[in-house]
């Protein structure tokens, strides 16, 4: 049996892992249902999210602090998941087989991506520091301060993503777009303009979660594939028939990973959550929360 | 050579020479037409005569033409982006009813109003809106329901009221009759008069031929992504080109 302090801590834990998953998967789900492609780059954005936000924040390097290195990874990935968009995913966007297409210019970039890390920052990996010192204590147990913090700004993030989604005129006509992009077509959007922007947002915010897996774990070029692979079962056992339900299924990923971790150890996990992930494809196709309908 | 009516003195749209393959399939083949202000066109043909592919071309959604040229009120415009040529004032709608299902029926309209000059407050956007669904006799108690969830006819609706809400001069209606009840298409025959009242020029595609002769100024008939014929509506279905590209045979 564990103790009741561990319980909180390793709960606590799978709950801010689950804050990164949701962040990840809100960015994956973006673009998946705007465009109908699945980024492969999703998880390059995040390592160059970290290296990018230590770039600014380090001491070794510019040395401006966190706060300045997370506003530079989400504002620099969304100009980066701009470019990116404009020149491996737009030239495809009129073909029939543009998710195959971009499949392999995804999967391209996220090498291109890779490499340019190893250039710039070199393979010896690189560690962010914490969000936040220290632990609160709660009377009947302590939290880490970190974790919460790191729960606040996910929160803060999402809720002003769903807000602007649902409160802009720019957000309505993304989520307009996702449904229908010939109906956008016909009631005027510049549909162009939007899937460069919802590239951009989704890339901006991997490059938000790549600051927090950076305070986590090494960074290391190939750092966004384990996230990656999470964000993906997070997708698919949520289902994305709402802006919200992957960030259920996410948080429940990331309990899932934290006690499995503990009572079943750190390699059998990844088994773990596929073998969730599968029973729930073979019970509820569509995904815990809805259907696979395209909506943002 | 059928005869072409010479195109309108002052057209507000012009379109010459288009032309759009699919593979060896000349789906669109060098078409040319022209339109007065406040005409409705028909255009009639058998099935896969490339009629919506000739909107898609025009409207480059979702495709560009081959060859062509487009001129929207004396300019240009083969080369425009989708949302700047409905910015300008030619709106399009298409042959499956097509909307944002999971937005209400208001909702809808206000995403294309957002886009035009005309949209401001978000209170002004849903009057606006609500004026539009007015037009085309959507009723007023449905406006909040989902538009997944209404019938064939209303979804229809609220895709005219969405073209139309971007205070077109053009509109292009791709057989808005298609699947619809006889009562239903009396209420859209009453509707494109009605829009024509409102001074807008309409290109009007349609298989239900009695719909398209009752309301069309003239009548253009396509056949393998060729214009067969052109002119006063009652000469036109007597043209025994059109007879024969109909019944598949020479009279
Ligand atoms: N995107 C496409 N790709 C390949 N072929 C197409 C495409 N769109 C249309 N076609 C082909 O072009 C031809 C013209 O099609 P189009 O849809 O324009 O006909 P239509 O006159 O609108 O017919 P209908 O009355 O059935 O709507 C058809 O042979 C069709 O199969
Ligand atoms: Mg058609």
């Amino acid at each position: 049996m564990m103790s009741f302090d561990t319980f909180v801590a390793v709960a606590s834990g799978g709950l801010a892992l689950g804050a990164i998953y949701a962040l990840m998967a809100a960015g994956l789900a973006a673009v998946w249902t705007t465009l109908g492609i699945f980024n492969f780059a999703h998880g390059a954005f995040i390592a160059l999210g970290a290296y990018i936000g230590w770039q600014i924040a380090d001491a070794e390097a510019a040395g401006l602090g966190l706060a300045a290195g997370v506003v530079g990874a989400f504002v620099g990935l969304f100009v980066i998941g701009i470019l990116f968009h404009l020149a491996l995913v737009r030239p495809f966007e009129r073909r029939p087989d543009i998710v195959t297409a971009c499949v392999i210019t995804t999967l391209a970039g996220a090498a291109i991506c890779e490499s340019a890390i190893n250039l710039i920052w070199g393979p010896r990996s690189k560690q962010l520091g914490q969000l936040a010192r220290g632990e609160v204590d709660l009377g009947v147990f302590r939290l880490p301060v970190s974790d919460l913090v790191l729960i606040a700004v996910v929160g803060a993030t999402l809720g002003t993503l769903g807000w602007f989604l649902s409160r802009t005129r720019t957000g309505r006509a993304m989520r307009a777009v996702s449904q229908n992009r010939e109906a956008a077509e016909l009631m005027g959007l510049d549909v162009p303009r939007l899937y460069a922007l919802a590239f951009g947002l989704s890339a901006a915010i991997a490059g938000l979660a790549g600051i927090f897996v950076g305070g986590l774990r090494f960074m290391t070029p190939t750092m966004g594939t384990d996230p990656l692979m999470k964000a993906l079962i997070v997708v698919i056992l949520g289902g994305i028939a709402r802006f919200t339900s992957p960030i259920y299924a996410a948080i429940l990923v990331g309990f899932v990973e934290s006690f499995s971790n503990y009572y079943v150890g750190l390699y059998w996990t990844p088994a773990v959550l596929f073998a969730m992930m599968i029973v729930v494809l073979f019970l509820k196709p569509s995904g815990l929360f809805g259907h696979h309908q395209r909506t943002l | 050579m059928p005869p072409i009516s010479s195109p309108p003195l002052g057209a507000i749209l012009a379109v010459s020479g288009v032309t759009k393959s699919f593979g060896a399939l000349r789906a669109v083949d060098n078409v040319s037409f022209a339109m007065a202000p406040g005409e409705i066109l028909g255009i009639a043909g058998p099935n896969g005569s490339g009629k919506s592919t000739l909107f898609n071309a025009i409207t480059r959604i979702p495709f560009d033409m081959d060859a062509g040229i487009v001129v929207f009120e004396g300019r240009q415009v083969q080369n425009l982006p989708a949302h700047r040529l409905a910015a300008l004032g030619l709106a399009r709608t298409f042959q499956r009813e097509t909307v944002f299902p999971s937005l209400s029926a208001v909702d809808n309209v206000i995403v294309a109003i957002e886009q035009t000059k005309r949209g401001g407050s978000l209170r002004r956007n849903v009057l606006l809106a609500e004026q539009a669904l007015d037009i085309v006799g959507f009723p007023a108690t449905l406006h909040n329901w989902r538009a997944a969830a209404l019938p064939v006819f209303l979804r229809k609706l609220v895709m005219i009221a969405g073209a139309i809400a971007l205070d077109p001069k053009v509109l292009l209606l791709d057989e808005p009759a298609s699947s619809l009840t006889p009562d239903e298409i009396d209420r859209l025959r009453a509707l494109i008069r009605q829009l024509r009242e409102m001074g807008l020029a309409i290109l009007l595609i349609e298989h239900v031929l009695e719909l398209l002769t009752g309301v069309s100024d003239r009548l253009m008939v396509l056949d393998q992504g060729r214009v067969i014929a052109l002119g006063e509506p009652a000469q036109v279905v007597r043209d025994p080109q059109v007879v024969e590209a109909y019944l598949g045979v020479a009279p």
